[in-house]
């Protein structure tokens, strides 16, 4: 019968009005984020507040966009001081490749998802800026107390 | 005006300095005689780029005559960002995240044929549970394509509601791809060698609940509440209809080859990942038309919730990645891998030089095939069903600008 198909349109139409919304009121409700999302890159830091980064480079390399930017002066007992390590956000595709490729699990891409800025300035941070670069021996010092902790950055390349 | 581009778009309107007929842009032609002695000219309209039902960035110039098109012309370029000269910039593990950006609504598809031509190269052999991974993902992501799909194919229609329904659905899968992967979109999870991680713990439930409502309750519902519908039903039937010949012809590849009666699907012919163990049908039409695209595309949903089912039954235990070097430097070589994308055999022709870098990074979008062929086929018909055809060939701007 001609018609019978547009009633039951409305039919289904009816059962999804009864089923309820299925949307949050943002910004005043909020969803949770997967574990694995992936949004702004964030340095990581030790217990003791100091960064995780030892200023190897690699992230800078890896970094498919460019977009990271690590400037680093090297002392006389060849530690290592980072002057500057920017980041353009605004550029950036939240790829993850840099934090895979970290071999001393020092940044991380974070939860915070709300990036909008106001001012063209907040598209570029400053992840770290005038501390000292966290050396190997560091991290050695804590690699039995987190055991396994640093294992998912080096996941991939371990099969 | 004094620039004939824009006497173009005033040669329906009569006024001074329109006595000179308009010059036309290349391979449109002028109306020969007008009626009872008025004089008549074909109208030239320009659909798009911004046009809601171009899918995307699309321009459209289509002659009429009254409501008749009587020339078509698909102009592109809009989106075009360049994939395949950045790709020859980009680290090989790197060629991912400009294929999630190429047809952006199946990406997993996408990252999986420039992975497959990496591995080729190399040589490597992967894992059986990272094969079967990437095509547990690959049929997540179809259907979250094609109910993008659906519910803009109804919007071309008319229809508002089920559009809505579709992104319902979607959301869940989106949902289930950003707990795998990471994000919603641009995923970059599949790489030369496998995935980048297995299944989060407890997405088995998440999947099967998904599978179990979409098949059972939400799939049957959007096609009673489109494919149902007889409006719909005597708009799309007999329009835009692709033949074998011209399907063949024009190099059209999935639902919209099928649709024309030829059962070729890259997943059956020339398999990859874990398809050629898992069971599942190819849907093919008949005629051809929008109704028939409609058709293989609804069905395509339901085998792919078929496939999903058995890919989570029978997920093999074992590593989900093969042992890859930090940097990939695949020997000289060219190779073709292919896939079978949402729309269409979606290929990557790769030339290696032996370095870190692409030395050539060819992406085949099925998209831009059915494009030349919509040239053909939208003459003749209502400048309506125009923008009906173009939704029910599914073409997506992102990957035929590439």
């Amino acid at each position: 019968m001609w018609g019978a198909g547009l009633l039951n349109g409305l039919w289904i139409t009816m059962r999804n009005l009864l089923r309820g919304p299925i949307t949050v009121k943002y910004p005043h409700e909020k969803l949770d984020l997967p574990e694995r999302a992936r949004w702004a890159v964030a340095p990581k830091r030790f217990e003791d507040g100091s960064p995780r980064c030892t200023a190897c480079m690699t992230c800078v390399r890896v970094c498919p966009d460019h977009i990271l930017s690590l400037e680093v002066e090297t002392r006389e007992d060849k530690s290592k001081h980072i002057v500057r390590f920017d980041y353009e956000i605004g550029a950036c595709m939240m790829c993850g490749l840099c934090v895979e490729a970290c071999p001393f699990d020092a940044i991380e891409m974070s939860h915070e998802y709300e990036l909008a800025v106001t001012d063209p300035k907040g598209l570029r941070r400053t992840l770290l800026a005038d501390v000292d670069a966290a050396s190997a021996a560091k991290h050695r010092e804590e690699k039995p107390k987190a055991e396994g902790a640093a294992g998912e950055a080096g996941e991939r390349a371990d099969g | 005006m004094s620039d004939p581009r824009y006497e173009v778009y005033e040669a329906g309107l009569i006024g001074e300095g329109m006595h000179e007929p308009p010059v036309l842009p290349a391979g449109l032609r002028r109306s020969p005689s007008g009626v009872d002695g008025l004089r008549t000219e074909h109208l030239v309209v320009n659909m798009g780029p911004q046009h809601p039902s171009t899918h995307g960035v699309l321009r459209m110039l289509v002659e009429v005559d009254g409501e008749e098109v009587v020339n078509a012309e698909a102009s592109i370029g809009y989106l075009h960002r360049g994939i395949e000269k950045l790709a020859e910039h980009r680290r090989y593990d790197a060629l991912g995240t400009l294929m999630d950006r190429g047809d952006y609504v199946s990406g997993i598809m996408g990252e999986l044929a420039a992975a497959l031509a990496v591995e080729q190269l190399l040589e490597v052999e992967v894992p059986r549970k990272a094969h079967w991974l990437r095509s547990l993902t690959s049929e997540l992501n179809r259907i979250a394509s094609h109910l993008v799909w659906y519910g803009t194919f109804g919007l071309d229609t008319g229809a508002m509601g089920q559009f809505l329904y579709a992104m319902r659905d979607r959301e869940a899968i989106l949902d289930i791809l950003e707990a795998i992967s990471g994000q919603r979109m641009m995923f970059n999870y599949v790489r030369p060698g496998g995935v980048v991680r297995d299944l989060p713990p407890g997405i088995d439930a998440k999947i099967r609940a998904f599978v179990d409502g979409f098949e059972n309750v939400y799939l049957p519902e959007h096609d009673a509440l489109l494919g149902g519908n007889e409006i719909f039903q005597s708009r799309v039937k007999g329009i835009g209809v692709i033949t074998r010949e011209q399907a063949l012809a024009f190099g059209l590849t999935g639902p919209n080859l099928r649709a024309s009666g030829v059962r070729y699907d890259v997943r059956a012919n020339r398999p990859y990942a874990a398809y050629p163990e898992l069971e599942f049908e190819v849907p093919v039409g008949e005629t051809g038309d929008a109704w028939d695209r409609y058709l293989v595309r609804m069905e395509e949903m339901r085998q792919a919730a078929r496939l999903i089912r058995q890919l989570i039954d029978g997920m093999p235990e074992g590593p989900h990645a093969a042992k890859v070097p930090k940097v990939l430097r695949p020997p000289a070589g060219e190779v073709y891998a292919a896939v079978e994308s949402s729309r269409g055999e979606t290929g990557v022709h790769l030339v290696s030089d032996g370095s870190e870098h692409p030395y050539r990074f060819h992406y085949r979008a099925p998209s831009l095939f059915a494009l030349q062929a919509l040239e053909e086929i939208v003459p003749g018909h209502l400048i309506a069903d125009v923008v009906m055809i173009i939704g029910s060939t599914d073409v997506m701007m992102g990957e035929i600008d590439r």
